[in-house]
Formats: C-alpha cells, sequence, structure tokens
C-alpha cells in the first residue's frame, strides 16, 4: 500500500545520510581523480608503484585472509555444538559470545597487550616452565594483530553460523542417515550445504572487517602499517590528503568487490536456489 | 556419537576460553597494587580504579562520549524511527535502494567514514569538532536503530493500526497510541544497541579530536600508548559492567535472536 | 434506495486492475457477504468500503452522501479483522472503551455503553483481561464488541472466523448473526467459505476475477447457480456441454452424440440458449441395466473407481460424455469394471452459462 505522507517520514532520514556520509563519500573519491584542476590517475600510480605501500596492501590482506580462514575454523564447529544445545544452554553460549562483540575493541585489544607483551603473561608462563630461554617478540608483530583480529571476530562468524544452523531441521539429518549415509557423509551432504548462506555472509563479514578495522592493528601491530593504520597516518601525521583519498577510495573498492564477489558465490552456492 | 560429541564439547569450551579468557584476565590485573600490569596480581587493591577519577581526561571524555552518544542517539531515534516505519508499512518502488542508503554506515569502513566526514563535513561546513562527533555519531547509529525498530514493526499487525484508524483516530494519534506502545521494547533495545556502538566507537571519533575535545575510547588508546599501569584494566572493568548490564536489558527487551540474524 | 453503491469503481495496484468498474448496492439492515477464491476482489471491495484504500476511479456514495474521500477515521464504520487486531497493551475494557474515548464520550457513559455491549457479546466480567489472556473466540467477541460500541453506520467483516477451530466456526457464526438482526445494523461480510456465508446472510455476492458474477438469496444462488464458476463454487461437479437446444412448451430438449435429455429452466441465466448443465454428484443416479427403463436422461457407462465416504460411496463412472462422479448411499455397492447406467433427473439438470 502507498501513502503520500511516507516521503515525509523517509525524508529527514535519507537527507541526512546523503549530506553527511553520502556527498562526503563521493566527494573523497571525486577528489582522487583531480589534482590542481586537471583529471588525473597519478594518486593511484603511485600508491601502486611504492613497494612500501605494497608490503602494507599486501600485509593488509595477508592478515585478513588468515583471520578469516582461523575464524571459519573455530567457529564452524563451535557453532555447530552450540546450535544442538537444548534453548537454556543455547542462550548461556550465545549470550557469552554476544558479551566480547559488545564490549569496547579498545578493552579486547588491550588485553591481549596484557597477554603478548615482552612480559605479558604468555612470556611469562613460557619462561618460567622452561619451554623457552628469552622472550618471544609477538606483540607489534602480524601474528598478534591476527590474535587480536580473530578474538574481535569470532564471535561475529559464531553467532551468525548458530543463527542459521538452528533453522536446519534436525529431521534432516536422520533422514540422510536412514537412507544409508554415515554421519559425517550426511553433515558433509546436508549440514555444510545448509549452513552456506551463514558461512558466506559471516566470512564477508571477518574480511571486510578485517580490513578495515582500526584499533586492533593500531594497538597491536606497532609499527606495522595496515591499510587503515596508513590512511590515518597520511591524513592526520602526514597531511597529505590526496594519498588518504586514493586509500580510502582503495579501501571502498576493496570491500565492495569482497562483498559483490561473495555474494556472486552465495547464490551460486546456495542450495535453495 | 557420544565420544564425538565430547570431543566438539571440549573444543567448543577451548573456544569460549580464547573468547572470554582475554577479559577474565584483564579483570584480575585491575587489582594490582604495583604500578606494572601483572597476572596473576601480586595484591589487592582499589587504588588503579581510583586513579581513574584522578585522571582529568578521562571525566572529560567520558562526558564527551555520553553527550554524544545520547543527544546523538536521540537525533538518530527522530531520523530512524520514522524511516523504519514507513520502510516497514509501505511497499514503494525505490524501497531496495532506500534500504541500501540506510545500511550503508554499516557497509562503507568506519576509518573511511571518519575521513570523509573531517574533510567534507567539518572543514568544509567549517563546523566545531563537538558537532562533527554528533553528526558522525548520529550517521552510524541510525542503521541500528533502523534495523532493530523495523525488526520490531516485522512482528506488529499493522491491522491493529487500521482498527484504531476505523474507530476514529488520526494518523498521528494512531501511531503514538497504538504503534509505539507496543514497540516500546524494541525502541528501547534500539537505543541501548545504538548506545554501545557509539560509545564504544574508534574509527570515525579518532578523526574528530581537537584541542580538549576526544572521546573516552581515543582518550584510552592515547594513555596506553603512554603508560602501561593497570588504570586502563580498571577502567575496561567498569566499561564491561556497563556492557553487561544494558546487554541484559537488551535480552529482556528483545531477546538475544537479533544478534543472530544477518 | 441502496444505501451503499459503489458506482464504477476501479482499483489497481501497479496498473494491474483488481477491481475494474465494479457496481454494488446494498440496501438498508441486510447482511450482504462477499464470497469468492482468493484473489477475487473481495476483500478489496472491503477495504475500498473501509476506506484502507482509494479507488481510482468511480464513487462510493453512502445514504445519499458522496463519501469517496472521507477518510477511515471519519466514516464512523465498525470493522472486524481476520486476525482481530485488538491492541496488545490495553485490557478488553480499554479496547473497547477506545473509539467511545475518540468521540470525548464522557467516562461515566464509556462505562455503561462498554459494559451494556460486552453484555451483548457475552463477555461481561472479561473487562479486566488483556488479550493474551482470551481463547479466539473471546478475542472475536471483543473485536465485535469494540466495533459495535460506536453504534456504526455499517459493520464490516474480513473473514472473521477464519483463525477459530470448526466448531466455535459454527457456534460464532450464529452469534455474529443473532447480534446483526438484534441490532438491524448493515454488513458486509467477506469470506471463502460458502456454507458460512450461506448461513448467515440476506444475499451473496460471488466474486471472480473482481466482477460480481451473481448476487442473490443463498437459496437461490444454490438451486440456480447463474454461471458454470458459480456451479464449479458451490459444488456442482458435473458438467455437460450439448450440441443442440430445442424449447417446446416450456420443456427444453437438449441433444449431444445421439444422446437426448430433458433439463429445467434457470431463471437466473443471462443467456436464455445456454447449452452447458451442470449437476451434484448428490443428484444422479447409478443403476443397473435391469432398472433402467428411461428413454431419455440416460447414459451408459462403466465403474471406473468405487470410494467408500462413510454414509455412502462415491463412484466415478466412465461415459462417451466423459466421467462423472456421484454420490450415492448403497448396502452392496457396485464395483470398479462394471457396467451401469446414470439416470439424470430432469429437475436436477441446471442449465449455465
Amino acid at each position: 500500500m502507498k501513502n503520500k505522507g511516507m516521503y515525509l517520514l523517509l525524508l529527514p532520514g535519507v537527507l541526512f545520510l546523503t549530506l553527511f556520509l553520502v556527498i562526503p563519500i563521493v566527494m573523497t573519491i571525486a577528489s582522487t581523480f583531480y589534482q590542481e584542476g586537471s583529471f588525473t590517475v597519478q594518486g593511484y600510480f603511485t600508491f601502486l608503484t611504492d613497494p612500501y605501500n605494497l608490503k602494507i596492501l599486501w600485509t593488509t590482506l595477508r592478515v585478513s585472509l588468515v583471520t578469516t580462514i582461523a575464524c571459519i575454523l573455530l567457529g564452524f564447529p563451535a557453532a555447530y555444538y552450540i546450535s544442538k544445545l537444548g534453548a537454556r544452554k543455547k542462550g548461556i553460549l550465545l549470550a557469552l559470545a554476544i558479551f566480547p562483540l559488545l564490549t569496547s575493541s579498545v578493552v579486547r585489544s588491550f588485553s591481549w597487550m596484557i597477554i603478548l607483551g615482552k612480559k605479558g603473561l604468555l612470556n611469562s608462563s613460557l619462561l618460567s616452565i622452561g619451554l623457552i630461554e628469552k622472550p618471544l617478540e609477538i606483540l607489534y608483530t602480524p601474528t598478534a594483530m591476527m590474535i587480536g583480529l580473530i578474538h574481535l571476530f569470532l564471535p561475529l562468524i559464531i553467532i551468525t553460523l548458530v543463527g542459521v544452523m538452528e533453522n536446519i531441521d534436525p529431521d534432516l539429518l536422520k533422514a540422510a542417515e536412514s537412507l544409508g549415509a554415515s554421519r559425517f557423509t550426511a553433515f558433509r551432504q546436508v549440514i555444510l550445504p545448509l549452513s552456506m548462506p551463514g558461512l558466506i555472509i559471516g566470512s564477508i563479514l571477518v574480511f571486510v572487517g578485517s580490513l578495515t578495522a582500526y584499533t586492533t592493528p593500531a594497538l597491536l601491530g606497532g609499527k606495522q602499517g595496515v591499510i587503515s593504520t596508513f590512511l590515518y597516518q597520511n591524513a592526520i601525521t602526514l597531511n597529505d590528503w590526496h594519498m588518504a583519498s586514493v586509500i580510502a577510495t582503495i579501501m571502498i573498492v576493496i570491500t565492495f568487490v569482497v562483498i559483490g564477489l561473495m555474494n556472486k558465490i552465495a547464490t551460486k552456492l546456495n542450495p535453495k536456489g | 556419537m557420544q565420544e564425538k560429541n565430547r570431543g566438539l564439547a571440549l573444543f567448543t569450551l577451548l573456544v569460549f576460553v580464547f573468547l572470554l579468557g582475554p577479559l577474565v584476565i584483564i579483570s584480575f590485573t585491575s587489582f594490582e597494587p604495583g604500578t606494572v600490569l601483572k597476572f596473576p596480581p601480586e595484591g589487592f587493591s582499589w587504588r588503579w580504579y581510583e586513579n581513574i577519577f584522578e585522571v582529568k581526561m578521562f571525566m572529560t571524555t567520558f562526558g564527551t562520549s555520553m553527550f554524544v552518544s545520547l543527544v546523538g542517539n536521540l537525533l538518530a531515534l527522530l531520523l530512524g524511527v520514522p524511516a523504519a516505519y514507513a520502510l516497514s508499512r509501505f511497499q514503494f518502488k525505490g524501497k531496495g535502494l532506500l534500504n541500501a542508503v540506510f545500511i550503508s554506515p554499516v557497509l562503507i569502513p568506519g576509518i573511511v567514514m571518519g575521513f570523509a566526514m573531517l574533510k567534507y563535513v567539518i572543514i568544509t561546513y567549517n563546523l566545531p569538532i563537538y558537532a562533527g562527533l554528533l553528526i558522525g555519531h548520529t550517521v552510524i547509529m541510525l542503521p541500528f536503530i533502523i534495523r532493530v525498530v523495523a525488526s520490531s514493526l516485522s512482528n506488529f499487525d499493522f491491522a491493529i493500526e487500521e482498527a484504531a484508524l476505523s474507530l476514529g483516530a488520526g494518523k498521528v494519534e494512531t501511531f503514538f497510541k497504538v504503534v509505539l506502545p507496543n514497540i516500546r521494547s524494541g525502541i528501547i533495545a534500539a537505543i541501548l544497541i545504538a548506545f554501545l556502538e557509539s560509545f564504544n566507537n574508534v574509527d570515525i571519533s579518532v578523526f574528530m579530536t581537537g584541542p580538549g575535545v576526544s572521546t573516552l575510547p581515543i582518550q584510552m588508546l592515547t594513555y596506553v600508548e603512554n603508560n602501561f599501569d593497570p588504570t586502563i584494566a580498571a577502567l575496561s572493568v567498569l566499561l564491561m559492567i556497563i556492557t553487561a548490564i544494558l546487554m541484559f536489558i537488551i535480552e529482556r527487551m528483545m531477546g538475544l535472536s537479533y544478534f543472530t540474524k544477518r | 434506495m441502496a444505501l451503499l453503491t459503489l458506482e464504477n469503481v476501479s482499483v489497481a495496484y501497479d496498473n494491474q486492475y483488481i477491481l475494474k468498474d465494479f457496481n454494488l448496492n446494498i440496501e438498508k439492515g441486510q447482511l450482504i457477504s462477499l464470497l469468492g477464491p482468493s484473489g477475487c476482489g473481495k476483500t478489496t471491495t472491503l477495504r475500498l468500503i473501509a476506506g484502507f484504500l482509494e479507488a481510482k476511479d468511480g464513487r462510493f456514495l453512502f445514504d445519499g452522501k458522496d463519501y469517496t474521500r472521507v477518510p477511515v477515521n471519519k466514516r464512523n464504520f465498525g470493522f472486524v479483522f481476520q486476525s482481530y487486531a485488538l491492541f496488545p497493551h490495553m485490557s478488553v475494557f480499554d479496547n473497547v472503551a477506545f473509539g467511545l474515548r475518540l468521540r470525548k464520550v464522557s467516562e461515566t457513559e464509556v462505562k455503561q455503553r462498554v459494559e451494556q455491549i460486552l453484555d451483548v457479546v457475552s463477555l461481561a466480567g472479561f473487562e479486566k483481561r488483556f488479550p493474551k489472556e482470551l481463547s479466539g473466540g473471546q478475542r472475536q467477541r471483543v473485536a465485535i464488541a469494540r466495533a459495535l460500541v460506536i453504534q456504526p453506520d455499517l459493520l464490516l467483516f474480513d473473514e472473521p472466523l477464519s483463525n477459530l477451530d470448526a466448531n466455535l466456526r459454527v457456534n460464532m457464526r450464529v452469534e455474529i448473526r443473532r447480534i446483526q438482526q438484534e441490532l438491524g445494523i448493515t454488513t458486509v461480510y467477506v469470506s471463502h467459505d460458502q456454507e458460512e456465508c450461506f448461513s448467515i446472510s440476506d444475499r451473496v455476492a460471488i466474486m471472480n476475477k473482481g466482477v460480481i458474477e451473481q448476487l442473490d438469496d443463498p437459496a437461490t444462488i444454490f438451486k440456480y447457480p447463474k454461471t458454470e464458476f458459480i456451479a464449479r463454487f458451490i459444488g456442482f461437479n458435473n458438467f455437460i456441454t450439448f450440441g443442440e437446444r430445442t424449447e417446446q412448451d416450456g420443456e427444453i430438449e437438449l441433444r449431444v452424440g445421439g444422446h437426448r435429455f430433458a433439463a429445467t429452466h434457470n431463471p437466473g441465466t443471462a443467456n436464455a440458449q445456454a447449452k452447458k448443465c451442470a449437476m451434484r454428484p448428490d443428484d444422479l443416479i447409478v443403476t443397473t441395466e435391469a432398472q433402467a427403463d428411461l428413454e431419455t436422461n440416460r447414459l451408459p457407462g462403466t465403474v471406473k473407481i468405487s470410494t467408500f465416504l462413510g454414509r455412502s460411496y462415491q463412484y466415478v463412472v466412465e461415459t462417451d460424455l466423459g466421467d462423472f462422479t456421484v454420490n450415492q448411499e448403497m448396502e452392496t455397492p457396485y464395483k470398479s469394471g462394471q457396467t451401469v447406467h446414470l439416470l439424470f433427473p430432469k429437475d436436477k439438470m441446471v442449465l449455465v452459462d
């Protein structure tokens, strides 16, 4: 049903977002193609030919990829286990997974600084049991970033997967087994394909989230830059706004390419067609 | 079968130890009496909790954060509730596009939004930092308000609204007397979820700090860069307590299923 | 003069017409049903009358006044919804009082009128309950009371019983009819359940694809459906299309493939030369050859399927005019493959358009 007053309800929100989000983003992208009044792609050329920048881009992609794979490997079995529990236990575990998600990323990254630091919990325990002789240098490395990011995004993929898995009719598994499938085959042929939509959405969230996260790399990555800290550095520390805009545009492009690509895969894999 | 489930249970337990362990550790270290963070702590002391209130910047930035999150929340409600209502109630062309516009603050990387707003809102219009923070936080809260309110409206039978109209109530009267009371808990949950999202935000706020103006998370970041005493641990514990309380209310209001739906 | 008139009304969604040049007249004090399959436009018609929809073209007259552009909340019509649409956050009393309070009726009068109407729907004593504490039937009564208490000029029902179980449905429809007659209130009732419509209505409008195919009292429709669509809808499922038709002294004779049939006149049909006959499965007779001595209205065939229905048997009989379905009580039933004769009583052969 339509209604004329409807547009009046939508207008303020649309106007606000257009003015303060859409236009600034479009302007940021457009500005990368203009320098001193003429069209240019010099910014992109500069960015993509500097080995230092490429290294940052590569680190970012590598860290995000490892984080995503780790989140899937840790999250999928846990989510499957949670989805099979009774309502009460499921509720408690879900709450325990959601709590970190709602907790400040500063707090969560800081907790890993305590654990991974040179005199941190990990090193002191390893030293005291004699497994190592001098402290490991983990904090301020890509490894620390990955651990922090896995910690940051694991709850997201778990709850997304539980949301999908709890809607899978448990009789389907029994039906598959009654038709002669082993428990493993039944899982692979029934649970896995039906969980695909959740797995893909979860992976998008984790990958894009890791790619663009700021707090965790800033606290745990040290001098090891990723693309988001590099953007901040260019904008605020170096005051190179043109380069910052180029990086911003590259981040938007990567984000939307990833989302688009995964959506394509999702439509292809969707068992319900 | 029993065997396999036990393996899976153990695996899940380890996953949760990984998720919650660091938060437990941070809580323990906050009671450290010495000046260096240690686990396990060497004693018990409230001194770092007291210290939070002695660091003036924590107090001022907490004030700023509260102001921005609360006033921004109000703005986001004023903009978001009518939009959520229209999107749930009516079918029209271009609805998909509008949905995309309203969800865009979640899709666009926060750090990019922060930068773009700094450049094309604060600097272009020459706005004070405070206004920039307020606008930025309203933008990031808006999609959460719309999503939660829309999901609560999806359980609302619009025939109820028609019933009120047929009994003689006007459209505005109907909204306030019949629609609003029935989505009250959804709106409360929306406010709290958006509040947490804004209060914890770093990506946008990091671009909008100026002389004497900053938010609490940004202040914490700065503090950590220069000090490694347990004050941040103590502050973290307080923030976690607030988070837990708000999460409990959200659960009471609309359950936790909102989080599992994508 | 009719109380309510829809005049050449059209309703369209996205350029697709639900109703086109639609006309309807309703007399004061009557209960009229709109009956038809889903998508026939009955609910659209009701929502148009209520004011939830706006017509693209045409006029809606009520009591001599043009109501086409009068908004819902100014029409003073009572609407009873399929989902009951009770206000979940209000008690039964507040639900019923809602319309009165909007009309600025004094609290003492509100109390008196709410109690009185709750009495009418047999819900006295339920004032403090909330909708979720009531059964389906009780909710329905509250919904009716809420619509009645404002003394509406017209009462509208949108499939009010479809969420109730079968027994309750029968009780409630008797109740609705009782209240409607007691208060003498003009009522439009929408349903897809023909038994429900036939049992409570003064007149029934059967709709198909946005058009009223027949508007008559229930008995007439039941006996003389105008069209094949209506005949099928109300349970005629045997049809014969004839090649020739002759009429002599009011006697109609029909012929096809060497068979001759006599049929009765259908006063409803628009086409005086209708050549299609409809028959109910209960009205045909299966018999063995020995008993069949009629010249006309007789057809040889073979029993194809025989199904036990409890009180009767259902046979599907194959003939050279196609398959016919017959319900018949019989102690020793016919068997599949048995050769039989089908008899078509003359007065049960209804001509349709």
